[in-house]
């Protein structure tokens, strides 16, 4: 039985290149990239400084450095977009109607592309101190 | 009554063990991290849109609550991460070993290490909870 299902696991297939397939590669690739980017941005702001310590002031100063401004534009870009594309995974495991999931599809594209309009232009436009 | 108790013990049954418990955890760990994400997102974005706003948000996040809630979403994070470069390096290096043995030892080893790194990050923000709010 168990000989059986390691056959199985270590079987090949062609998988034709698409959306899918080209979603599925860069779920890995943002996933890794993500480890230091999140991970970085978790220690520094919740562990080392904590959210006593952040206020209007401290975003200001960050982002007085253009360096954490493209930081934080990335992790953006990247944390979200793998965000989103995962519950669209996690939810087309729930939908059987490939008209539902197309549907889902674009509601999910216009909920990540207004948070992510959103998140950018506070990071362009920076924090308005009056 | 009888379909959904049908399906959530089909879901807390399904295959078992450690792959199921990497399934389970992968996925409640990202999609609470993505709840967190969203919110964050349009919080950090009222020090553009509504700065006076900002000081409000960061007071909830300040609150016991939402500080314990802190200490397991960078659980979320770092078991995410850690079980996400197990499923990236054998998917995309040796996917020849996505076989039973190789995978219950590998998931064992993404959560002890999931643990370890998280320990240190959760008693210096349980630390920073004790002080700031019950005046440790």
């Amino acid at each position: 039985m168990t000989a059986r299902t390691e056959e199985l696991a270590s079987r090949q297939v062609e998988v034709p290149e698409g959306l899918e397939s080209i979603a599925w590669k860069w779920m890995r690739y943002s996933g890794l990239l993500l480890i230091p980017l999140a991970w970085g941005h978790v220690l520094i702001q919740d562990v080392l400084v904590g959210v006593h310590r952040i206020d209007l002031n401290y975003v200001a100063m960050r982002w007085a450095s253009l360096g954490w401004r493209a930081y934080d534009f990335a992790l953006l870009a990247f944390a979200f977009a793998h965000g989103v594309n995962g519950l669209r995974q996690v939810l087309n495991d729930y939908i059987s109607s490939e008209k539902a999931r197309r549907w889902l599809a674009w509601f999910l594209l216009a909920f990540w592309l207004l948070l992510s309009l959103i998140g950018a232009a506070a990071i362009v436009g920076g924090v308005r101190i009056d | 009554m009888e379909v959904v108790r049908l399906n959530v013990t089909g879901l807390a049954r399904y295959r078992g063990r450690e792959g199921q418990l990497s399934f389970l955890l992968h996925r409640l760990t990202g999609l609470g991290t993505l709840l967190f994400l969203s919110i964050h997102i349009l919080d950090t974005a009222t020090v553009y849109f509504f700065p006076s706003l900002y000081e409000h948000a960061i007071n909830l996040y300040r609150s016991t609550p939402l500080m314990l809630g802190e200490i397991i979403l960078v659980f979320c994070v770092i078991y995410h991460g850690v079980n996400g470069a197990r499923i990236a390096i054998f998917d995309l290096l040796f996917p020849g070993k996505w076989n039973i043995k190789t995978q219950r030892r590998s998931a064992v080893w993404v959560l002890t290490i999931a643990i370890l790194l998280w320990l240190p990050a959760a008693y210096l923000m349980g630390r920073s909870l004790l002080i700031h709010n019950f005046g440790f």
